[in-house]
C-alpha cells in the first residue's frame, strides 16, 4: 500500500482526479453552458442518439403491443361503444339544437308580429332546377294548412309566396321573380312608397328591384325597405331587403332602387309560411264595406 | 327473336327485368341528381328518356318519355304534362328514326340527343320567360338555358357509355338458326 502511495501511478491519478476536479468547478463556473468538448460530442452523437432512441421507443411500442394486446382491444371495444352512444348524443342534441333555433326564431317574429298566424317551420326541401328566381320547394302543404298566395318569410324577412300547394309540399316564387309584386315603403323616410318586383338582370345578382318610385325620393343606400301592408297579399312591417343602388330608370319618368333581400335567398334551409295576418285580401275593407252597408 | 328452350326464356325473362330496374334506378338518380342544390345542373332526364328509348320498341318509348318529362315538370317546376308531351314526341321520333334510317352508332345518338336537348331547353325559354316578355330576357337563354343545354350534352357521354355498358349485358341477342342466317345473309 505504502508503496502504491508513493508511486508515479498513483501521482498520476491524484492528478487526473485533480483534472477532472477542475473541469466540475471550471463547468461549474460557465453558469449552465456546457463545456466545448461537450458541446462538440452531444453535435456528433445527436443524429446517432436520436435514431438510437426511436428505435428503442418503438421496440418498447411493439413490445407494450405485444405484452398488453388483449386489454388494449377490450380498451378500444370499450371506447367504440362510447364514441357510438356519444355520436348518437350529439345528433339528438344537434337536432334538438335546430329546433329550439327554429321556436326561438319564431317566438321573436310572433313578438313582433301578434296578429299573424304562422305555419310550423318549413324545410326546404330543394330549389326548382335550373331557376333564375330561385324558387323552392317546401315541406309543409294543404294537410299543414298552407293556402296558395300565402307570403313565406325568414327571421331575417319577406321571402316570397306560395304559388303551389300540394298535400305534403308547396312552391314557393321568391321575391326575385318578375311574376311577383310587393307593395313597399322605405322605413327611415315613411313616405317612399315603390313596387318591390323582380328583373332578370338584378336576379343575376340575387337582387331584386323597386320601381315605380317617385323622381323626387328621399331613399338612400343602405335604407331598409318593409312591406306597406296596402295589397292585402303582404303582412305590413317585414323587411324586404336593403337599398344598394339608386338611379332613374331609362324612361325618365320614376326612379329606381336595388335591394338585396334581407334573407339570403340561395341559402335557404326552413322558413315560416304567413297562414293569416291583419289585412289579407283586404279583409278589412271588406269588412268596412259590410258595415257601411248595413249602416241604415 | 327465336326462343328454344324454356331455360332461354327464363333468362330472357330475368335480364329484360333486370334491365328495367336499372334503366328506372338511373331514372330516379337522375330525378334526384336534377333536385339537389341551387347552381344549374343538366336536364338528364332527356338524354336518359332518349338512350332508353332507342333499344326498347315504340310503345315503352313513348311511356318512359312520358314519365321522365313528368319528372322534369317536377323537378324545373313547371306545368305538370308540358315536357311529358315533348320528351313522349322526341323519345317516338327517335325510336322511328333509329329503325328506319340511322345505325346505333355513338355520333348519331350525340347528334339527337343533342339536337332534341337544345329542342326541350329553347321550348322551355320559349314559354317559360321569353313568352312573358319580362326585359332583358334574351340574358337567360345565355347565361341559363345554353348552359343548361351544354351540360346536358357533355352529361350524355358519361350516360351513353353507362347505358351502353347495360345493353351489352342485359339486351337479349337474336338467335337465328343456321338456315336463317344462311338465307339473311
Amino acid at each position: 500500500m505504502g508503496e502504491f502511495l508513493k508511486s508515479t501511478r498513483f501521482k498520476v491519478l491524484l492528478a487526473f482526479l485533480a483534472f477532472l476536479v477542475g473541469i466540475m468547478i471550471y463547468s461549474v463556473t460557465k453558469g449552465g453552458y456546457s463545456l466545448s468538448g461537450a458541446s462538440f460530442i452531444n453535435t456528433i452523437t445527436k443524429p446517432f442518439r436520436f435514431a438510437s432512441n426511436s428505435i428503442s421507443m418503438k421496440l418498447e411500442k411493439n413490445a407494450d403491443r405485444i405484452s398488453n394486446a388483449d386489454a388494449y382491444y377490450e380498451e378500444n371495444l370499450e371506447l367504440k361503444r362510447q364514441i357510438g352512444e356519444l355520436n348518437k348524443k350529439l345528433t339528438e342534441y344537434d337536432d334538438l339544437l335546430a329546433e329550439v333555433e327554429e321556436l326561438r326564431k319564431l317566438v321573436v317574429i310572433k313578438e313582433e308580429h301578434p296578429d299573424s298566424v304562422f305555419s310550423q317551420s318549413a324545410e326546404v326541401m330543394g330549389y326548382i332546377a335550373n331557376d333564375p328566381f330561385k324558387g323552392f320547394t317546401i315541406d309543409r302543404g294543404y294537410a299543414d294548412g298552407i293556402e296558395p298566395y300565402s307570403p313565406v318569410i325568414t327571421p331575417e324577412g319577406i321571402v316570397g309566396i306560395v304559388i303551389e300547394v300540394s298535400q305534403h309540399s308547396s312552391t314557393v316564387r321568391t321575391l326575385l321573380s318578375p311574376d311577383l309584386s310587393i307593395a313597399a315603403i322605405c322605413s327611415s323616410t315613411n313616405t317612399d312608397f315603390g313596387i318591390v318586383e323582380g328583373s332578370v338582370l338584378a336576379a343575376e345578382n340575387s337582387r331584386t328591384k323597386l320601381i315605380h318610385l317617385d323622381k323626387k325620393h328621399g331613399i338612400k343606400e343602405g335604407d331598409l325597405m318593409i312591406t306597406s301592408g296596402s295589397s292585402g297579399l303582404f303582412p305590413k312591417d317585414y323587411a324586404i331587403g336593403t337599398v344598394t343602388e339608386v338611379g332613374i330608370e331609362a324612361n325618365g319618368l320614376s326612379a329606381y332602387a336595388e335591394i338585396e333581400p334581407a334573407a339570403d335567398i340561395s341559402r335557404l334551409r326552413s322558413v315560416f309560411v304567413i297562414m293569416d295576418f291583419e289585412g289579407k285580401d283586404g279583409e278589412e275593407e271588406k269588412e268596412d264595406t259590410d258595415e257601411a252597408e248595413n249602416t241604415p | 327473336m327465336r326462343l328454344k328452350t324454356p331455360r332461354e326464356k327464363r333468362i330472357l325473362y330475368f335480364k329484360t327485368t333486370l334491365r328495367w330496374i336499372l334503366y328506372y334506378f338511373i331514372i330516379f338518380s337522375s330525378f334526384v341528381i336534377m333536385t339537389s342544390g341551387s347552381w344549374t345542373k343538366p336536364i338528364l332526364l332527356v338524354p336518359v328518356a332518349l338512350l332508353i328509348a332507342v333499344n326498347n320498341d315504340l310503345m315503352a318509348s313513348a311511356y318512359t318519355g312520358a314519365f321522365c318529362g313528368f319528372l322534369i315538370d317536377i323537378a324545373c317546376g313547371r306545368l305538370l304534362g308540358f315536357n311529358a308531351v315533348i320528351l313522349t314526341i322526341f323519345c317516338v321520333a327517335a325510336t322511328l328514326v333509329f329503325e328506319l334510317y340511322l345505325r346505333k352508332k355513338f355520333i348519331n345518338y350525340m347528334v339527337i340527343i343533342s339536337s332534341a336537348s337544345f329542342l326541350q331547353c329553347w321550348l322551355d325559354y320559349k314559354f317559360f320567360y321569353e313568352i312573358w316578355g319580362y326585359a332583358d330576357v334574351e340574358r337567360i337563354f345565355s347565361s341559363v338555358t345554353l348552359k343548361v343545354w351544354l351540360y346536358t350534352v357533355i352529361s350524355t357521354v358519361i350516360l351513353y357509355i353507362l347505358f351502353k355498358i347495360i345493353n351489352n349485358l342485359l339486351m337479349p341477342k337474336e338467335h337465328l338458326t343456321i338456315e336463317e342466317v344462311i338465307r339473311t345473309s
